[in-house]
């Protein structure tokens, strides 16, 4: 190792101390490894039914890996601050396109919240008593008062998570990490030590138990239904649909930039936010590989698809299937595990993940209306700092109580409230946006000084600037989702909709802009001094 | 009138420019430039066998090969607020043994850009009408005081109550102990006698502006990272840090405006009964000036914008 070359004198300066494991928990929580298997498993393949489970993960891992990581990480590691890509896009696109995209990203946290916080409910302790031989728990848990009343607790417990600072925050995430991993592992290990042959004797056993359909009576009528909506359930996979059950996986594999707004405290952020980012990827793709594999084994290809299509397409509703809980993955180890404390640890594991996604709609949100407030394109409020808590108290109330209503619609509008996918409007802004603001980093003559300060300046493949391959790379992930999002059949009827809900909100953003830019001006405030070039010479 | 508020430039070139050139831009009438205005780093461009120069910077081992490249890293380095030097690799070994050497090295340059900054300032704002005032911070030696008072153009308000507009400022550079142990910082016992003397010189407390480089302890400009016995921050904790004195004097008097800076990440504004305390915050080495606009009318304070130029 060659000798550093640099002398320090006395002089105040902070050495940052959030770990490279601190950086990792943060995104690979926001991959939210459980619920997000069920999502890539569920919803990908009940759309996508000749989608291949493995060859999606490794391709989603290496897109991802290259993408997400040299998109996030560079321009995480290049400007170290905790406030989102708003920075980023701010600085290297425009201050309009920076707040239009934050706007949407505003959103996208409060929307997750409204869909999240029930989904912790239901499917979480739905779930979780269904296991546990509660079905009049879990029924009344299902109910849109109750749905409503658990979710606001939820959104409740996670507001204080974050509000009192986030020392309580990083202790907590620690430890849902931690028992999070084990529930989802306890989910492999069943699925890894069960063969094909005692997957299917039990299947039956718990069959003939409830009064359901056999394996065998499972797959035909599944098969049937399907048929019946035009669809096929093919007995090998293809890559069109291994293409389209991405769409579903970038649930796992596309979060990991969450680690942004933690990126100023962050220590030696040139390596830890991009390895951050590469690790938050891969773990969950280790995972998803390990599950796919050990799946296709016990489960069977045909089945799995089958399976999917009843619990996402039909919401677990097929003629003679009985079974105390949807036939979705962690339904399945279940039917191959009848230990309560196993079959507790595997709903845990969702529960928590689930939970967790919320909590970090409180680290981002309150986040982003700051940096708002800092440019003046928003109240004064907003740069309220608690002085106990040395957190923005009224922007975290004001993320519960948009969450509340959001929860309440949700509650109420459920299969409205989700066709505004979340993720379609992320792939467009926050990860588009962001992506060509990486592409075009280094090309860019106002933020060239950020260029020529950042550690991977000299990061050249063919003399071709690497964050602006990252870029690329993304941009090409990012369409392939797209496309696939905009053809997914389940959601056609709602992809118009959702894009006229995007173009909206952005609208709404530019709005919001002009309003505080006019606001500002009528008071002798020029907002464009928040962020307008100066000159440098 | 107008005030542009910088703090915690830390040598940074590009932020001076900018400094300079942001009167104009922003449209302002008084400029003020709090410290710390002196940089924490010395990079030693150590010559190569064979051509050529290696360094250590932003903390990746950095080699360059032709004259072109070395100005280029020169003025990468003078813009984040670092000092170089031209070394063999027999002196980069001779300055790394001695301590006192590398010390009298880095005065030396600290006080040689503050010279070339004093002369940009005076070459650019000869004939303007723009009022600056310059002073130190904690992280300064006191040899900048008197680099300042060469100035033609800009005034070195430390330790001084000057007219801004129709308003008083007092000025104040020392700070509560910090673990870095730097030049001008005192516990709050003995700063609180030394504001005291400054404020009391002061004829209109009421609408007078306390320029103090330390904020006010417990409030929401001060909060700083908790750090560990090994000056590494302990990440997940913020904690005060601020002066009690400067605490008690703002409480006590209640000014018109308190101007701070001194922790980097605490930019913000907050109301202290009826002062406003404002803390523009520092990206300097990112060359990014961050910096505040104050709108003051009547005698009091109409409006503020935080800026990142």
């Amino acid at each position: 190792m060659a000798e550093e070359k640099v002398f320090a004198r006395k002089a105040s300066g902070l050495v940052r101390g959030l770990s490279l494991l601190d950086a990792f928990g943060v995104g690979f929580m926001n991959q939210g490894l459980t619920p997000s298997m069920w999502v890539m498993i569920s919803l990908g393949l009940s759309v996508y039914t000749g989608g291949n489970l493995i060859i999606a993960t490794i391709l989603s891992a290496v897109m991802c890996g290259i993408g997400f990581s040299l998109v996030w990480g560079i321009l995480g590691g290049s400007m170290p601050r905790s406030g989102g890509e708003y920075i980023y896009n701010s600085r290297i696109l425009s201050p309009l396109i920076g707040i239009a995209e934050s706007f949407g990203n505003a959103f996208v946290w409060i929307m997750w919240i409204y869909v999240l916080a029930p989904w912790t409910v239901d499917p979480g302790l739905v779930m979780l008593f269904q296991f546990l031989g509660m079905p009049q728990v879990a029924d009344f848990l299902s109910q849109p008062l109750a749905l409503f009343l658990i979710a606001s607790l939820v959104n409740l417990i996670a507001l204080f998570f974050l509000v009192f600072g986030i020392k309580v925050f990083a202790q907590a995430q620690k430890i849902v990490m931690a028992l999070g991993i084990l529930g989802a592992l306890v989910i492999l290990l069943v699925f890894t030590f069960t063969s094909r042959e005692a997957f299917v004797q039990a299947w039956n056993d718990l069959a003939a138990e409830y009064g359901s359909l056999s394996y065998d009576q499972f797959l035909a009528a599944a098969q049937a239904e399907m048929e019946a909506a035009g669809k096929t359930l093919p007995v090998t996979w293809n890559w069109f649909d291994t293409l389209g059950v991405m769409v579903a996986g970038s649930w796992l594999f596309a979060y990991s930039y969450c680690i942004t707004f933690i990126a100023g405290e962050v220590k030696r952020p040139e390596k830890s936010i991009i390895l951050g980012n590469l690790f938050a990827i891969l773990v969950p793709a280790f995972f998803m590989l390990w599950l796919s594999i050990v799946l296709y084994r016990t489960v069977g290809f045909q089945f799995l698809s089958a399976t999917a299509f009843v619990d996402e397409a039909l919401g677990g509703e097929l003629a003679g299937y009985t079974l105390p809980w949807a036939p979705h993955f962690v339904g399945l180890a279940a039917v191959a595990t009848r230990s309560p404390i196993l079959l507790f640890l595997m709903a845990l594991s969702f529960i928590l993940f689930n939970f967790w996604w919320v909590a970090l709609s409180y680290l981002a949100f309150p986040r982003i209306l700051f940096a708002w407030g800092m440019d003046r394109i928003g109240p004064k409020w907003f740069t309220d700092i608690n002085p106990r808590w040395a957190t923005p108290v009224k922007n975290h109330i004001l993320c519960f109580v948009l969450g509340e209503i959001g929860i309440a619609l949700y509650a109420v509008w459920q299969e409205q409230m989700s066709g505004l996918s979340v993720t379609g409007l992320e792939i467009v802004s926050v990860f588009g946006v962001t992506a060509l603001a990486a592409t075009i980093f280094p090309f860019v003559k106002k933020a060239r000084h950020i260029w020529e300060a950042s550690p991977y300046s000299h990061w050249k493949i063919a003399g071709i600037p690497v964050v602006t391959i990252g870029g690329i790379v993304n941009l090409i992930y990012l369409a392939i989702l797209f496309y696939f999002f905009i053809i997914m059949p389940g959601l056609e009827e709602l992809t118009i909709g959702s894009l006229i809900f995007y173009v909206l909100i952005w609208g709404l953003g530019i709005a919001w802009y002009y309003f505080w830019v006019a606001r500002n001006k009528r008071i002798g405030i020029d907002v464009s001094m928040a962020y307008g070039e100066l000159p440098p010479e | 009138m107008r005030i542009f508020f910088v703090t915690d430039i830390h040598g940074s070139n590009i932020c001076y420019r900018k400094f300079l050139n942001a009167l104009k831009v922003y449209n302002v009438d008084v400029g003020i430039l709090l410290g710390d205005l002196t940089g924490k780093m010395l990079i030693p461009l150590v010559e190569k066998a064979g051509g050529g120069w290696e360094t250590t910077f932003m903390g990746r081992n950095v080699t360059v090969d032709t004259r072109e490249e070395l100005e280029k890293l020169k003025k990468t380095i003078e813009n984040v607020g670092y000092y170089w030097t031209h070394l063999t690799p027999e002196q980069f070994a001779e300055l790394k043994a001695d301590q006192a050497a590398r010390e009298a090295l880095f005065k030396m340059l600290m006080l040689d850009r503050l010279r070339e900054w004093i002369a940009l300032a005076d070459e650019r704002l000869a004939g303007t009408s723009y009022r600056v005032y310059m002073a130190p911070g904690n992280d300064d030696h006191f040899e900048v005081d008197e680099v300042i008072e060469g100035s033609e153009v800009i005034v070195n308000c430390n330790d001084r109550v000057v007219m801004v507009g129709e308003h008083e400022m007092a000025t104040f550079a020392w700070t509560n102990p910090t673990p870095w142990e730097t030049p001008r910082e005192k516990p709050d016992e003995e700063l609180e006698p030394m504001l005291e003397s400054l404020i009391s010189r002061i004829r209109d407390v009421s609408t007078s502006i306390f320029n103090f480089h330390a904020p006010p302890y417990g409030y929401a400009l001060d909060l700083a990272p908790e750090l560990t016995k090994d000056l590494v921050q302990a990440a997940d904790r913020r904690v005060h840090v601020g002066s009690r004195a400067v605490a008690k004097m703002i409480e006590k008097y209640q000014p018109l405006l308190g101007l701070h800076g001194h922790i980097h990440e605490s930019r913000g504004v907050q109301k202290i009964r009826r002062t406003t305390i404002i803390n523009p915050g520092s990206e300097y080495s990112e060359g990014i000036l961050k910096g505040v606009v104050i709108i003051l009318q009547k005698g009091k304070l109409k409006d503020y914008i935080f800026t990142s130029g």
